[in-house]
């Protein structure tokens, strides 16, 4: 029996217009994707790493996230703000990620986290401070309940409305104006116990 | 105590202080050639997508936009008929194999109801139990008929002892 492809060899079935106007089409699609690949990049690397707090990893994600976009490339005309979607993609990708592997991340450490931060006008000794300081705040972050860590964590972009963010965590808008108050009443409770705990 | 040295008065407020520790975090610069590299990684599943034909061509695995012959195109009116006619011969053979394969209709069991409402007997024979006979001690007969005592008392004994007790009761006691 013929297959599909030898009878297209064969002659026997023709590719016609339309299949130059698909490939036309998808011309079109990859340069779209090139275009947010350009765009969105480094803010999807910074939501990832906000996340997974690994360079590598978060990097990775970015990949993910585009090799997600070009498999349902089709429906990139239907969606109406990119950077939300591409943000929310990476979110579930992180978040999955984060689920699976429990990883340690690499701004536990003191010592790196000083080397990844800014550090312009510090002395070494402020610049290890500083350091200390921020990776105590990242460790009361983990401890927060998931819903209002996520919150939290997206709300540190200010390029995210709460109505995005809302849109990212799929929530209403005044869930997420909850949490987030939920989420700085825990965080300030929990830098207290630790201040007085000292 | 734990100070920030960015901004000591951030300190004074713990929440602000972590928000800030969090939006430094968020904003740290993604790394050089970041792009370039996702670049390439599409650039690569899209080349795991497409395979070489006979002529070397590269041709998308994916899907493909085909299309019939002109004389075997579906809006051609002879393909129209034909494809008409498969389905009504398909529907047609389909009823008739449904049909023969049906059994005929046998005729019912008719039962007799009674008049009266109630179930039927369905044809039932009531046979009645059998009872056991009453089996009487044969020393009891012996004994009444070697002693007669008294006048009234012989005539009764001794039909008593001719006679055998009722269904079902005991024999009398001598």
């Amino acid at each position: 029996m013929m297959s599909t492809s030898q009878a297209i060899y064969a002659g026997w079935m023709e590719i016609t217009d339309s299949a130059v106007e698909e490939a036309a089409r998808r011309r079109a699609e990859d340069d779209a994707l090139a275009g947010l690949v350009d765009q969105y990049a480094s803010s999807l690397y910074r939501v990832a790493y906000s996340v997974l707090r690994n360079r590598a990893d978060a990097e990775d994600a970015v990949q993910e996230t585009f090799l997600r976009v070009l498999r349902h490339r089709a429906s990139l005309g239907e969606v109406r703000d990119h950077r939300v979607w591409l943000i929310r993609i990476v979110w579930n990708i992180v978040l999955d990620r984060k689920r699976r592997a429990k990883t340690r991340p690499e701004t536990d450490d003191v010592s790196e986290l000083a080397r990844v931060l800014p550090s312009t006008g510090l002395s070494a000794e402020e610049l290890a401070a500083a350091a200390q300081h921020h990776a105590h705040v990242l460790a009361c972050v983990e401890k927060l309940p998931t819903k209002e860590r996520e919150v939290l964590l997206l709300s540190a972009f200010e390029e995210l409305s709460s109505v995005e963010i809302a849109e990212v965590l799929n929530i209403t808008e005044s869930s997420v104006r909850s949490r987030l108050f939920r989420a700085r009443n825990l965080m300030a409770s929990l830098l207290d116990h630790a201040r007085n705990s000292k | 105590m734990t100070t920030n040295p960015h901004n000591p008065n951030l300190s004074a407020s713990v929440p602000g202080s972590a928000e800030e520790t969090l939006r430094i975090v968020a904003g740290l610069p993604a790394p050089a050639g970041l792009e370039d590299r996702v670049h390439v990684a599409l650039r690569e599943a899209h080349r795991h997508n497409l395979q070489r034909n006979m002529d070397g061509v590269e041709v998308d695995r994916r899907g493909r936009v085909l299309a019939w012959p002109t004389a075997l195109k579906p809006q051609s009116s002879w393909m129209r008929t034909a494809a008409a006619a498969a389905i009504v011969f398909v529907v047609a053979g389909g009823g008739w194999g449904v049909y023969t394969r049906v059994e005929q209709n046998r005729p019912a069991k008719v039962l007799v109801m009674p008049s009266r409402g109630g179930f039927s007997g369905a044809g039932a024979i009531r046979t009645p139990q059998t009872i056991p006979g009453p089996v009487a001690p044969p020393a009891a007969q012996a004994k009444a008929a070697k002693k007669p005592t008294g006048k009234v008392g012989t005539k009764a004994a001794s039909r008593a002892a001719s006679k055998p007790s009722m269904i079902g009761q005991p024999a009398p006691q001598q």
